[in-house]
């Protein structure tokens, strides 16, 4: 009798989850770039409400991983920092969206 | 964590969070000064140069508005360049705007050539009405499109103060069909919102230059 709920319950696909992602603050971080073109660095740190430093930490590991662009310049004399996702963050984002949201479809309510 | 996945309210938040400056409110205001002040300016300037003398005056709130934009709310609030869904929805929003504009316009121009002037004690509450709903279905769209509260409250605002003007008028006489008390009051309180969150955004600590936290400082 329970056998469809058995079957429908699977936690696999957390297995291979992308462990980069795999963090409240840079899946916020990639949400937020994921719907957006570019956004700069004090436009990112209001809306996620991170700390700097934290930001800054979280920023390197996604970039080391290929998920995003910084580009680093100016804006009159002033440095100005701008972020985008990279067509690999995009379709990282992707599956592990899939993947969490199968996972979460089947955990029963 | 699902939480964080829905795009739409992401997107929603970020696009709202880029409105934090109050500017929009403020241009709001200053557009809407001309409803309270043109009725005033018409006994001298005649209807149509007592709203065109306002053109100049919008333009140095808009230039004002951009220059605030540019060197006081940009370094504090940030920069964001919308996604292209938001982008389509602008584009549509304004191309809307634009046609009902012409379609309102020309209504107008309609209206006003071909009804004989009545008595402004007959007159009055259809004009009022008329215009309540005017404002209130702008203020709608723009808050659905915009997916931003407040506009829906201005366009409530909106739609009961001429109501309200003609009833001061009829009531205690007030001049111009209450419209200087009521769309003065609107613009006033409107004004202030813009104010308000423009100060909150002042008073947050500056932001640091980013470059320290990136590893160029």
């Amino acid at each position: 009798m329970d056998q469809p709920q058995e079957e429908k319950f699977n936690l696999q696909p957390l297995a291979d989850i992308d462990q980069v992602i795999h963090s409240s603050a840079r899946l916020m971080i990639l949400t937020y770039l994921y719907v957006s073109e570019s956004v700069d660095y004090v436009f990112l740190q209001r809306i996620t409400g991170l700390t700097w430093g934290s930001l800054a930490t979280h920023l390197k590991k996604l970039e080391e991983a290929g998920y995003i662009e910084v580009e680093k310049g100016y804006q009159g004399k002033k440095p100005h920092t701008l972020i985008r996702m990279t067509a690999q963050g995009r379709d990282a984002y992707r599956i592990y969206k899939d993947k969490l949201q199968q996972v979460l479809g089947s955990l029963p309510k | 964590m699902a939480d964080q996945l829905d795009l739409k309210q992401a997107e929603r938040k970020l696009f709202r969070t880029s409105f934090q400056d109050g500017l929009l409110d403020i241009m709001i205001s200053a557009f809407l000064l001309m409803f309270a002040i043109a009725p005033l300016l018409s006994e001298t300037l005649g209807d149509f140069w007592s709203s065109v003398v306002f053109l100049p005056f919008l333009g140095i709130v808009y230039f004002s508005v951009n220059l605030l934009r540019k060197l006081v709310v940009r370094p504090r609030l940030g920069l964001v360049k919308y996604g292209p869904e938001r982008i389509t929805r602008l584009s549509r929003f304004t191309f809307m705007m634009m046609v009902i504009n012409v379609i309102f316009f020309v209504v107008g121009l309609l209206v006003a050539f071909f009804t004989p002037r009545g008595d402004p004690q007959r007159m009055g509450w259809p004009v009022a009405i008329g215009f309540g709903l005017g404002f209130l279905f702008f203020a709608t769209l723009a808050g659905s499109f915009l997916n931003l509260a407040r506009l829906f409250v201005y366009g409530l605002l909106l739609a009961v103060a001429p109501v309200i003007g003609e009833w001061l008028y009829r009531q205690f006489g007030f001049t111009h069909h209450g419209y200087p008390v009521v769309f003065g009051t609107v613009a006033a309180v409107i004004f202030l919102v813009g104010v308000t969150m423009f100060i909150r955004l002042l008073r947050e600590p500056y932001p640091p230059d980013a470059n320290a936290f990136t590893g160029e400082a």
